[in-house]
């Protein structure tokens, strides 16, 4: 975007994060931002193993013009829990878009959790919405992104709006995983069978070094959730790809932290420990 | 321009046993998505407008243009975008074994004096798993077939596999399934002509009721196709 088009108003936000392993524990070895993006402080609730973080965006919106970028360094053999208190919203837009750029880089023997809540795009809006994960051979990670077009709490639908998403995970700078999506409001893939199906909320959760065994019991634990035509699970190579389509994202929420807690154990060698701000 | 060669690349003869998959289709059946001629219609011609069109057919140029050009690197760099953009483990080794099954047909008809050959396929021995287009682009360039026309064959092909499976799944009649590809051709034209206009950055596909309904297949207990 040209710098002349850019309001005194718009929100430009840059955090940035760096989890470093010390001989006690990981710790947030940098924690630096400008505009209103931010970590309070690094907290551990397990042990000092695990930092958790929440990334606060205060005015809690994006609104036009505003954007967004976060960049996340997990260093050598620490370990980071990253999520949001509150879903990320979208407000409508008249012609500059929204933007939230996220830059993630998981290195040797490191490993992060990304669990934000979701994006809420509000009809109308032009939303950007870049994500980019970086990992090494070593290196473990588990995260999801969901998106949740249009309010259903007031019956609002996405029939205007137009988002450009994209999420990456490449590993030794090979592609691992890759989707992009250029979805608006009167597209195909809004509506058909094969695309959204007409539903407002889609959520992909992706985690490394699963295998078979794990396959089997994600099955298991998305049978018992009883939402068998809405969540599917599948395993290509290490990268274990659970997706949910349908009309809550409370319920892609709550599947994705059962299935979590199943994978947690095994990869990252932790029992799940959901957190708490996710319950308020 | 060798048409003829063209002719034999996307036959439905060739041995490499595409018509044993069908891309989810099987699945959209089982769950009652797919009823109808007309719904025949709109599933195909949405996946190749928006899956097809925005992935493999701009990859497509890409690969083909790599092996024209020499460049190795951009070679292997698409033929793994294009594996990373598969939404599922079916998705992905139906890609590898067509791709692989193409690579020894291909060694089966080429003249093993043919210095371009054995260099292509020098370049591409680390690769155990080739994708699909890997392996027919540089069919294309080997045998001298038009780029622009190896596109549309290879998006004929992708049509005339799905219509086959509309057929026997639906089912439908063959004269029906004659109706469908013809309904389909504006929309090749559509999306070849449109290839050459995608920028990298915007290469990748998002069909989110697709990649349940083929994660779903992987586990579906009667299957006709293979997953």
């Amino acid at each position: 975007m040209l710098e002349a088009n850019k309001s005194e108003q718009d929100w430009q936000a840059h955090l940035q994060l760096e989890y470093s392993r010390r001989p006690h524990g990981t710790v947030l070895s940098k924690n630096q931002h400008t505009g209103p993006l931010l970590v309070q402080k690094p907290l551990y609730p397990e042990h000092k193993e695990i930092c958790h973080s929440y990334i606060l965006h205060p005015p809690g919106g994006l609104v036009q013009g505003d954007c967004l970028q976060l960049d996340i360094d997990v260093l050598e053999n620490a370990h980071a829990l990253v999520t949001t208190p509150a879903a990320t919203k979208f407000y409508r837009c008249e012609e500059k878009v929204s933007k939230v750029i996220q830059s993630i880089s998981v290195s040797e023997q490191a490993k992060l959790e990304w669990l934000p809540q979701e994006n809420l795009l509000f009809n109308e809006s032009l939303v950007n919405l870049e994500t980019i994960i970086k990992l090494t051979p070593e290196s473990k990670f588990i995260g999801w992104e969901m998106l949740c077009l249009g309010r259903k709490a007031s019956n609002e639908k996405y029939t205007s709006g137009s988002c450009r998403q994209s999420f990456e995970i490449w590993r030794n700078d090979e592609p691992l995983y890759i989707e992009r999506s250029h979805l608006s409001g009167s597209q195909d893939v809004m509506t058909q069978p094969w695309g959204l199906d007409n539903k407002p909320v889609s959520a992909t959760m992706l985690a490394t070094n699963c295998d078979k065994e794990v396959l089997l019991q994600v099955r298991e634990i998305i049978e018992e959730h009883n939402e068998k035509t809405s969540i599917s699970v599948t395993l290509k190579e290490d990268l274990l790809i659970c997706r949910y389509l349908g009309e809550q994202a409370e319920k892609a929420r709550s599947a994705f932290a059962a299935i979590w807690s199943i994978i947690r154990p095994i990869t990252m060698g932790y029992n799940s420990h959901n957190p708490r701000i996710w319950s308020t | 321009m060798n048409d003829i060669r063209l002719w034999q690349l996307i036959s439905p003869a060739l041995p490499i046993g595409a018509y044993a998959y069908s891309q989810g289709f099987e699945s959209a059946v089982e769950n009652q998505l797919i009823t109808s001629e007309d719904q025949a219609y709109q599933w195909i011609s949405g996946l190749l407008q928006q899956s097809i069109g925005q992935l493999d057919s701009p990859i497509y140029l890409r690969l083909h243009q790599a092996w024209q050009s020499k460049q190795y690197d951009d070679l292997l760099y698409w033929h793994r975008y294009l594996q990373a953009s598969r939404e599922s483990s079916e998705f992905l080794s139906e890609d590898q074994q067509l791709g692989t099954a193409l690579l020894r047909l291909l060694k089966s008809l080429s003249d093993n004096e043919d210095k371009f050959f054995q260099a292509s396929i020098e370049q591409i021995k680390e690769i155990k798993k080739p994708s699909f287009l890997l392996i027919y682009t540089l069919a294309v360039v080997l045998w001298d077939i038009d780029k622009l026309a190896g596109l549309k064959g290879f998006l004929w092909s992708w049509c005339e596999n799905q219509v086959a499976a509309a057929i026997k799944l639906v089912p439908l009649g063959q004269t029906s399934g004659q109706i469908l590809l013809k309904k389909l051709m504006p929309a090749i034209d559509t999306v070849s002509s449109q290839a050459e206009a995608i920028v990298d950055e915007n290469i990748g596909s998002f069909s989110m009721g697709l990649s349940i309904l083929s994660a779903k297949h992987e586990q579906q207990y009667s299957r006709l196709f293979r997953s």
